[in-house]
C-alpha cells in the first residue's frame, strides 16, 4: 500500500512537471542567450550528424595545464586547449550521452523558469537506459563533472543554467538588498544573519541602499559569529561574510558585486596556513575549475589581513595554540609560495617563509587565547588603522 | 652348435615379431587388418583407373572375435597370383619400384591372414573377378609359416569358380559368401581374434581420415554393431596417375648400388648409369665414369667393390640434377579443404601445398591443411550413443547432464548448447522431446565450443592416415616444434599449440621413409622437416590473418553495441531540447534564413536561383528536429559507418559480401582459404 502511494506521489510530480512546461514563462534575456547557445549545442550534433561527420563536443580543459595567470587583469585565466568529446569513441560515449542529458534537463529548468540543486538535476536525469538496466548516471559523483563540462562547453555558470549549489555563507552589515523582490536590511538579521544564496546574479539579488565603507570576509563560522555578537560591523560600519572554508561561487560573485559595484574594499581575515593563504588565493585571483569565470568570481583587490605568521609573538598568544605542520601543509606551502601570483611578491615569500620557519600554523580563533574578543576590539581595528595587510 | 644353425623364414619372423607390422594387442590387429586390406583395394582400383568403391564390413563372430571383410570395385586378381598375394609375404608388385603407392612392400595383406589363421586358426577367403562374363574365383588360403608358401584348401588346391550367373548368385547364398554383385572387383575376408573399441586409433577413425584424403573413393561401412555409414566421394575424377620412376643416384646407397651392378643387363657403365636411374644424361654418365677413374664402356658386373666404391663416391660429387617430380601426386588444396569441411565443423580452413623437393634422392611432396574452429571430440558423439547416455543418466536437468558426461564443455559450454538448441534448460535428460533431442544432437555435432582444447592432428602418408606414434612422427615433431603464437594460437612451448585447431599434414612421395615397418610415423629427415615447416607457416600466417580479422570484427561489433545503447538517449535530448516555444522559434528562423536554390529553365538552360523557405519547408523542419527518431536515424547512419567492419560478411570463397568494403587483405580472394559466414 504505502509503496503504491509513493509511486503516485511520484507519477503527480512528474505530470506537475510537464504542466509546467506548459505554461508560459517570461524568459529573462539572460535564460534566452543560454537557452540559445543549448540549442546550439543540440544543432551541432544533428548538423555534424547529417554531414556524416561523428559528433564530437569541443569542451575547454579545465586544468592547471589550460589555466594562465593574466597580469594585467589579475586573474586566473582558460587557455584556448580543449578536449574533444566523441560519441564514436568507446571511452567517451556515455559521458557524451550524458552531456546533451544535462544540457536538455538545464534547458527543460530554464524553459520553466526553475532552479534546482546540482543533485536535483541529477535525480531529474537519472533513469535506466531501455532496454538495459545501466542507469544515465551512477550517482552523483557521475553528474556533477559532467555539469561542469557543460558549464564550460556553453560558457554559462552554473547559476545560469539555473543550477545552485548549497549554499553556504552568511551577511550583515549596513547594507540594503532587493532578493527575488524581497527588500532585505542585512543590518536587522539578529545573531544569524542574511544567507548568501547560491545565485546573486542582478537578476536575484539588487544592492538598494549601502553605507559600509569595507567588506570584512572571515574564513569561518564560528569567527563570523564573534564579530556579529560584538556588533563589529556597526562599530566600523561594514558588511561581514564568511564562506564556511573555501567560500562557494555565491559568495565569492556577491564579493566581487561588492567591490565592482559599491567600490567596497574587501579584507579577508583567515587562518595563517597553506588552506588560509588558498582561501585568499580563489577569492582574489580565482578557482581552476572555475577560470573561465575569474573576471566575474575573482575579486583582485581583496586584501589580506591576518592571521599573520609574526602574530603568534606580536601577539603574546600562549603556546597551546600552536598547531604543528604536517608535511602536507610544509608541501602545498611551498607550492603556494611558486603560484604566478605570489611568487614576486617579497611579502608573501617572507609570510610564507616565516610560518615554515616557525613550524607551525595559527587558526584565528587563537585569538582568543589573549582575550575572548581581542580579534574584534584590538586585533583587526588595529590592523585596520595601521593599513598593514598583505595584498 | 652348427646343427641349431637354420634359416628363418620371414613369415616365422614376423609371426614371433607381430608388433613390427602393427598386430601388437587385438584393438590394433583390428585396424591393421582392414587398413592393409583398404589400401591394397585402393591401391589396386587407382592403378586400374577405376574411381574407388569399397565397402568395409566387420561383423562380431564372438566376444574377442571378428570377421573382416573388404570389397572393393577394382580389377580383380588374376586367379594364378591370388595364393602369392595373399599367402606369400613380401610378395607384392610394389617393393623394386619407385612409384607412389600407399603399399610398399608386399607384407600387409598376407600378414594380416596369417595373424587370423595364428589367432582363430581360420584361414584367409579371398573372391574375385577380373570381368563381366568371368566367374568369381573363390579361394580359401593359408600361409605356411615356415617356408613362407601358400596352400589353397579348397578346390584340391586350385580353388573354385563360382559362375556370374544366378546360379552362382545361388551358390554364393547358400555357402553363405557375401558379395557386392559388380562388374569386377576382389573381396578379401579375415576372420582374426581382436577387440573393437571406437574412438581414438580406431577403424572408425581410419576410415574417416582415409575418406578425408581420398575424396575421389567412396566408402561403406558396416560396423560390428550393424550401424552403417557411407562416405560418399565428392570429387568424380582420379587423381593423376603416379609416374613410375627409375631410382635418383644420390638416393642409393653403395650396397645397392653394388647390387645393381651384379644384376644388371646393361653391357657398359654408359648404358648402365643411364638407363637405370633417372636424370642421368650420357654426358653426366660420362663425368661419373671419368672421376670414378673407370672406363665407361666397362661390364658394370665385372666392377669389383672397391671399384663400385668409387663410382659410388663419384656419384656424389657429380652434378646430377633433381629427380623430376611428376612422380608424386598431391591430394591438391581445394581437395583438402573439402575433405575437412566435411569432418571438422570450423569457421575457417586453408591448405598449403609445397612444390615437390627431394630428400636422399627421393621426390616428396608435402601438404598441409588448417581447420580452425569446433571441437571434435564432443562432435563425433554418434544418435545411438547420446541416446545411450541420455537414458543411463542420473542428472535432473539437461544442464547437468552436458557438464557431467562431457569433457571441456563446462557450465558456460552447457549453456551455450542449450541456448543454441533452444531447448529448455530444466528439462530431465529422459523427458526431452524428440524435437529437443535432434536438436541437441545436432548442436553437439555442430556448435563451437572452442578455446581450452589442443590441437588434433591428422597425419598422412601416401594418402594412407597414420594413427599411432604421433610423437615419433616427423609431422607431429614439426608442429610441436614450430612457434604458433606469433600467429595468435596458444602455446606452450614444445607443445602442439592450443585452440579449436585441426591440422592435416600429407606427405607423398615415392618412397615414405616409416620409422618401423608398421607405417605409423615418418622420419624426421631434415628435408621433409624444411618443407612441412614452410608449409605449416604458410598456413599459420593466414590463420594469423583471420585470428587478428575475426577479432576486430568481433571489437566492432561489441563498439557498435555500446554506441547503440546511448543513442536513443541523445537523440531524445536533442529533440527536447528542440521542443518549446523558443527554440520552435530559432529553428524556425534559421529554415527561413537558409537559401534555397531553386533550377529554373530559363532560355533554355537551367538557371539556379535563390529562394525562400516556404512555410511548410519551415514547419516540416520543426517537427524533424523535434522527432528524437528522425534524429535517432541520423545517429545511426553515422554509426553504422563508423563501425562498418561489424558488418563485413564473407561468401563461399572467402570474399567479402560488401562491395563498398575499403578494407582488403589477402584473405580476400585466396582460393586456399576457406571462411564460414557466421551469420
Amino acid at each position: 500500500m504505502a509503496k503504491s502511494t509513493k509511486k503516485a506521489t511520484r507519477s503527480t510530480t512528474n505530470a506537475s512537471l510537464f504542466d509546467d512546461v506548459n505554461k508560459p514563462v517570461v524568459l529573462s534575456p539572460q535564460d534566452e542567450r543560454t537557452l540559445e547557445k543549448i540549442y546550439n549545442l543540440a544543432a551541432n550534433i544533428t548538423a555534424q550528424a547529417e554531414r556524416d561527420d561523428e559528433p564530437v563536443f569541443a569542451i575547454p580543459a579545465r586544468s592547471l595545464g589550460n589555466v594562465s595567470f593574466n597580469e594585467e587583469k589579475r586573474v586566473l585565466q582558460m587557455g584556448s586547449k580543449t578536449t574533444n568529446r566523441e560519441l564514436f569513441n568507446l571511452s567517451q560515449a556515455k559521458s557524451f550521452m550524458q552531456t546533451t542529458l544535462v544540457a536538455s534537463g538545464a534547458k527543460r529548468l530554464l524553459e520553466m523558469g526553475k532552479t534546482t540543486s546540482i543533485r536535483g538535476l541529477y535525480y531529474m536525469l537519472k533513469h535506466d537506459i531501455k532496454p538495459t538496466k545501466e542507469p544515465t548516471f551512477h550517482d552523483q559523483g557521475e553528474c556533477d563533472p559532467v555539469i561542469e563540462d557543460c558549464e564550460v562547453l556553453l560558457e554559462a555558470l552554473r547559476e545560469e543554467l539555473h543550477l545552485f549549489a548549497d549554499k553556504r555563507g552568511d551577511m550583515v552589515g549596513n547594507i540594503v538588498i532587493v532578493d527575488s523582490g524581497d527588500e532585505i536590511d542585512c543590518s536587522k538579521m539578529g545573531s544569524g544573519g542574511y544567507a548568501i544564496p547560491s545565485i546573486v546574479e542582478p537578476s536575484v539579488i539588487q544592492f538598494k541602499e549601502c553605507r559600509a565603507d569595507f567588506v570584512l570576509h572571515v574564513e569561518k563560522n564560528t569567527v563570523w559569529q564573534r564579530f556579529n555578537e560584538d556588533k563589529f560591523w556597526k562599530k566600523h560600519n561594514c558588511i561581514l561574510t564568511h564562506g564556511n572554508g573555501q567560500p562557494p561561487r555565491g559568495v565569492r560573485r556577491l564579493l566581487n558585486r561588492l567591490h565592482n559595484e559599491l567600490r567596497l574594499p574587501i579584507y579577508c581575515l583567515l587562518d595563517n596556513d597553506p588552506w588560509g593563504y588558498y582561501i585568499y588565493s580563489v577569492v582574489k585571483q580565482g578557482s581552476i575549475n572555475l577560470a573561465y569565470e575569474s573576471e566575474r568570481m575573482a575579486t583582485p583587490d581583496a586584501k589580506f589581513i591576518g592571521l599573520r605568521s609574526r602574530d603568534f609573538e606580536r601577539c603574546g598568544l600562549s603556546e597551546g595554540v600552536k598547531i604543528s605542520l604536517s608535511d602536507v601543509d610544509r608541501k602545498r606551502a611551498k607550492q603556494i609560495a611558486e603560484y604566478p601570483w605570489f611568487v614576486h611578491k617579497k611579502d608573501w615569500q617572507r609570510e610564507i617563509d616565516t610560518m615554515l620557519k616557525n613550524g607551525f600554523k595559527l587558526e584565528v580563533e587563537a585569538l582568543v587565547s589573549r582575550s575572548i574578543s581581542y580579534m574584534t576590539e584590538e586585533y583587526v581595528p588595529r590592523l585596520l588603522r595601521e593599513g598593514d595587510f598583505l595584498d | 652348435m652348427a646343427k641349431a644353425q637354420k634359416e628363418i623364414s620371414v613369415s616365422e619372423f614376423f609371426a614371433k615379431n607381430r608388433h613390427l607390422l602393427g598386430f601388437d594387442n587385438p584393438r590394433k590387429a583390428l585396424l591393421t587388418t582392414v587398413k592393409e586390406a583398404v589400401d591394397n583395394s585402393l591401391d589396386a582400383c587407382e592403378e586400374a583407373g577405376i574411381l574407388p568403391e569399397i565397402w568395409v564390413k566387420i561383423d562380431r563372430v564372438a566376444e574377442n572375435r571378428f570377421r573382416v571383410s573388404v570389397q572393393d570395385a577394382g580389377p580383380g586378381i588374376e586367379p594364378r597370383q591370388i595364393p602369392l598375394i595373399y599367402g606369400k609375404l613380401l610378395y607384392g608388385s610394389k617393393f623394386h619400384r619407385l612409384r607412389m603407392s600407399r603399399g610398399q612392400q608386399g607384407i600387409g595383406i598376407s600378414a594380416a591372414g596369417m595373424y587370423g589363421l595364428l589367432t582363430t586358426g581360420k584361414p584367409l577367403e579371398v573372391l574375385s573377378k577380373t570381368s563381366v562374363r568371368r566367374p568369381i574365383t573363390y579361394y580359401v588360403v593359408r600361409i605356411d609359416s615356415k617356408t613362407n608358401t601358400p596352400e589353397v584348401l579348397n578346390g584340391d588346391g586350385d580353388g573354385e569358380k563360382i559362375p556370374a550367373n544366378d546360379e552362382g548368385r545361388a551358390l554364393l547364398a547358400e555357402r553363405a559368401l557375401d558379395w557386392v554383385d559388380v562388374v569386377s572387383g576382389t573381396r578379401v575376408t579375415i576372420e582374426l581374434e581382436a577387440k573393437y573399441q571406437r574412438g581414438r586409433g580406431s577403424v572408425d577413425e581410419y576410415l574417416e581420415q582415409t575418406a578425408l584424403a581420398n575424396p575421389h573413393a567412396t566408402f561403406h561401412y558396416v560396423d560390428p554393431d550393424g550401424k552403417y555409414v557411407q562416405y560418399e566421394a565428392s570429387v568424380s575424377e582420379l587423381p593423376p596417375e603416379p609416374i613410375e620412376i627409375q631410382p635418383h643416384p644420390y638416393g642409393v646407397e653403395l650396397g645397392k648400388l653394388l647390387e645393381m651392378t651384379r644384376e644388371t643387363n646393361k653391357s657398359s657403365m654408359r648404358k648402365f648409369l643411364t638407363e637405370s636411374f633417372c636424370r642421368v644424361s650420357p654426358a653426366i654418365a660420362n663425368a661419373i665414369c671419368e672421376k670414378a677413374g673407370v672406363s665407361n664402356r666397362a661390364n658394370p658386373k665385372t666392377l669389383d667393390r672397391e671399384t663400385v666404391a668409387k663410382v659410388f663416391d663419384a656419384i656424389s660429387a657429380t652434378k646430377i640434377p633433381a629427380p623430376s617430380c611428376d612422380c608424386v601426386v598431391p591430394i591438391g588444396e581445394s581437395n583438402i579443404l573439402a575433405g575437412l569441411r566435411k569432418i571438422v565443423p570450423g569457421e575457417f580452413f586453408v591448405a598449403a601445398t609445397r612444390p615437390p623437393a627431394v630428400y636422399r634422392g627421393n621426390p616428396f611432396q608435402v601438404e598441409v591443411g588448417l581447420a580452425y574452429g569446433g571441437g571434435p571430440s564432443i562432435q563425433k558423439i554418434t544418435r545411438e550413443s547420446l541416446q545411450e547416455m541420455l537414458a543411463e543418466s542420473d542428472a535432473r536437468t539437461i544442464r547437468q547432464f552436458l557438464v557431467a558426461s562431457f569433457d571441456g564443455i563446462g557450465a558456460d559450454g552447457a549453456d551455450k548448447i542449450i541456448k543454441s538448441a533452444k531447448i529448455r534448460p530444466r528439462v530431465s535428460p529422459p523427458k526431452m522431446s524428440p524435437r529437443e533431442f535432434e536438436a541437441l544432437l545436432k548442436t553437439l555435432q555442430t556448435l563451437n565450443l572452442s578455446e581450452g582444447q589442443t590441437t588434433s592432428v591428422y597425419r598422412y602418408s601416401n594418402r594412407v592416415p597414420l594413427q599411432f606414434q604421433a610423437s615419433a612422427c616427423a609431422i607431429t615433431q614439426t608442429i610441436m616444434q614450430m612457434n604458433w603464437r606469433l600467429y595468435g594460437v596458444q602455446q606452450t612451448r614444445g607443445q602442439l599449440p592450443r585452440g579449436p585447431i585441426t591440422i592435416m599434414a600429407h606427405f607423398a612421395s615415392v618412397w615414405a621413409p616409416y620409422t618401423s615397418e608398421s607405417k605409423e610415423a615418418l622420419a624426421a629427415y631434415p628435408e621433409i622437416q624444411r618443407e612441412l615447416r614452410l608449409a605449416l607457416q604458410t598456413v599459420g600466417r593466414k590463420l594469423g590473418l583471420f585470428l587478428k580479422r575475426r577479432e576486430r570484427v568481433k571489437q566492432e561489433g561489441s563498439r557498435r553495441a555500446v554506441f547503440m545503447r546511448y543513442l536513443p538517449e541523445i537523440a531524445d535530448a536533442v529533440a527536447e531540447i528542440n521542443r518549446g516555444a523558443f527554440a520552435e522559434r530559432l529553428t524556425a528562423e534559421r529554415a527561413a534564413k537558409r537559401v534555397r536554390l531553386e533550377l529554373e529553365p530559363r532560355e533554355g538552360e537551367n538557371t539556379a536561383r535563390a529562394r525562400a523557405a516556404t512555410p511548410e519547408e519551415i514547419a516540416t523542419a520543426i517537427k524533424r528536429s523535434q522527432s528524437s527518431g528522425d534524429i535517432y536515424m541520423k545517429l545511426l547512419a553515422v554509426a553504422n559507418r563508423k563501425t562498418a567492419l561489424a558488418d563485413v560478411r564473407y561468401d563461399d570463397s572467402g570474399n567479402k559480401i560488401d562491395p563498398n568494403a575499403e578494407e582488403k587483405d589477402e584473405l580476400d580472394g585466396d582460393s586456399s582459404v576457406y571462411i564460414v559466414s557466421q551469420e
